[in-house]
């Protein structure tokens, strides 16, 4: 027996369901917690060596010959950004779904992405950030995301990128089996960095996600390390509150 | 009997090597060493990007020396392998495997962490 999708819709209806729900339902669901993918042909790799052009290459030799490993941004809390943060940061990722956007919680560095829905009057955004400001629409089962205002990322052994960066990302569901053999659903983005400024043609990386209902989030502080540090370097001492009689838990 | 929890953590820390997209290499170390110091957490640092830990370490000759694990794995991996900070504070006894420096070779990273019990918390390496 067919159900015409207009006898649904209409039964929808009858049930209470808006019809803006009823188009959500048309698409893929990203929402829930995943991890990056692991395992053969899984993990995402960087393009080595990098398309920069004459001009980023002589910047990227200056930078090394001055800048040592240990002058590490991820060292001072610097989030590594779009479109970095997709693959870089091995801790669980969060993805909540709505009609009007898409938001992204990274535990690493407690990095949060907001991607509005064209259709949806998305908000304009003023200053450059690190995540950027995107814009998304659906084509079928795959969401189109469109990402600009990035603020430059000045690394230049670390992808660096200008704010002339544009990211263009395509993104939809798979399943296939796991590392361990069991089926998974996974989360591929597909991503095509372009930076004139910087590169000499575009940038593509695809970056995996293995959806893991099974993790939790775990808050992520990092800053503590920076006020760890400038204390020792200050010989201060907070005080140990653990320290004070009472109250203490079985 | 020993009980070695690795997770699939070590292989996404692995990742973080990759030059682009990391926010650390790991370059500076030796990771092809795995030395073995057995001692006494003096000072832990458990915190995010990176922990920090001091171990004091008895010589065979029966003296000690401070071993400093100038980083190791970040606290949030070491939490979702299970590991209980409060098992590695300071005055607990532990065996630590690290890897040196290559210009200093007195700071180390920590490799792992293998409790009196015999569980090991192991982040990189072998």
């Amino acid at each position: 027996m067919t159900i015409g999708f207009w006898r649904l819709g209409a039964a929808a209806l009858a049930f209470g369901l808006s019809a803006s729900a009823l188009a959500q339902q048309k698409h893929p669901d990203f929402s829930g917690l995943y991890f990056p993918a692991v395992g053969p042909g899984m993990r995402t790799q960087t393009p080595n060596p990098l398309p920069y052009n004459d001009a980023a290459k002589k910047l990227l030799a200056d930078y090394e010959q001055h800048f040592t490993l240990d002058d590490d941004p991820g060292r001072y809390c610097i989030w590594p950004g779009m479109p970095r943060a997709v693959w870089g940061a091995p801790f669980t990722v969060e993805i909540k779904q709505r009609p009007e956007d898409v938001s992204i919680y990274w535990e690493g560095y407690g990095m949060y992405r907001k991607i509005y829905m064209a259709d949806h009057n998305p908000p304009k955004q003023l200053v450059p950030s690190a995540m950027g400001h995107s814009v998304a629409r659906w084509e079928g089962d795959t969401l189109l995301v469109e990402t600009d205002k990035l603020k430059p990322y000045p690394y230049m052994t670390r992808m660096a990128t200008s704010s002339a960066a544009h990211v263009s990302e395509r993104l939809h569901l798979e399943q296939r089996a796991a590392a361990n053999g069991k089926p998974a659903q996974y989360l591929v983005d597909e991503i095509v960095l372009t930076d004139p400024k910087v590169y000499t043609e575009p940038v593509k990386i695809k970056a995996t996600l293995q959806a893991r209902p099974d993790l939790s989030l775990i808050e992520y502080t990092c800053t503590d390390t920076l006020w760890d540090d400038y204390l020792t370097q200050r010989g201060l001492t907070l005080p140990d509150l653990d320290a004070l009689p009472g109250g203490d838990k079985e | 009997m020993q009980r070695t929890i690795t997770v699939l953590l070590a292989a996404a820390l692995a990742a973080l090597a990759l030059p682009a997209a990391a926010h650390h290499s790991f370059a500076v170390y030796d990771m092809t060493q795995n030395v073995e110091f057995k001692g006494v957490v003096e000072t832990l640092k458990f915190r995010n990007p990176h922990m920090a830990m001091t171990l004091k370490h008895k010589k065979p000759d029966g003296t000690t020396e401070t071993i400093n694990f100038v980083e190791g794995a970040p606290a949030n991996m070491l939490v979702r392998m299970g590991l209980d900070p409060a098992v590695i504070a300071p005055g607990q006894e532990i065996t630590a495997f690290g890897a040196p420096r290559k210009d200093d070779p007195s700071s180390y990273f920590l490799k792992a962490i293998v409790l009196k019990d015999g569980t090991r918390f192991q982040s990189i390496g072998p």
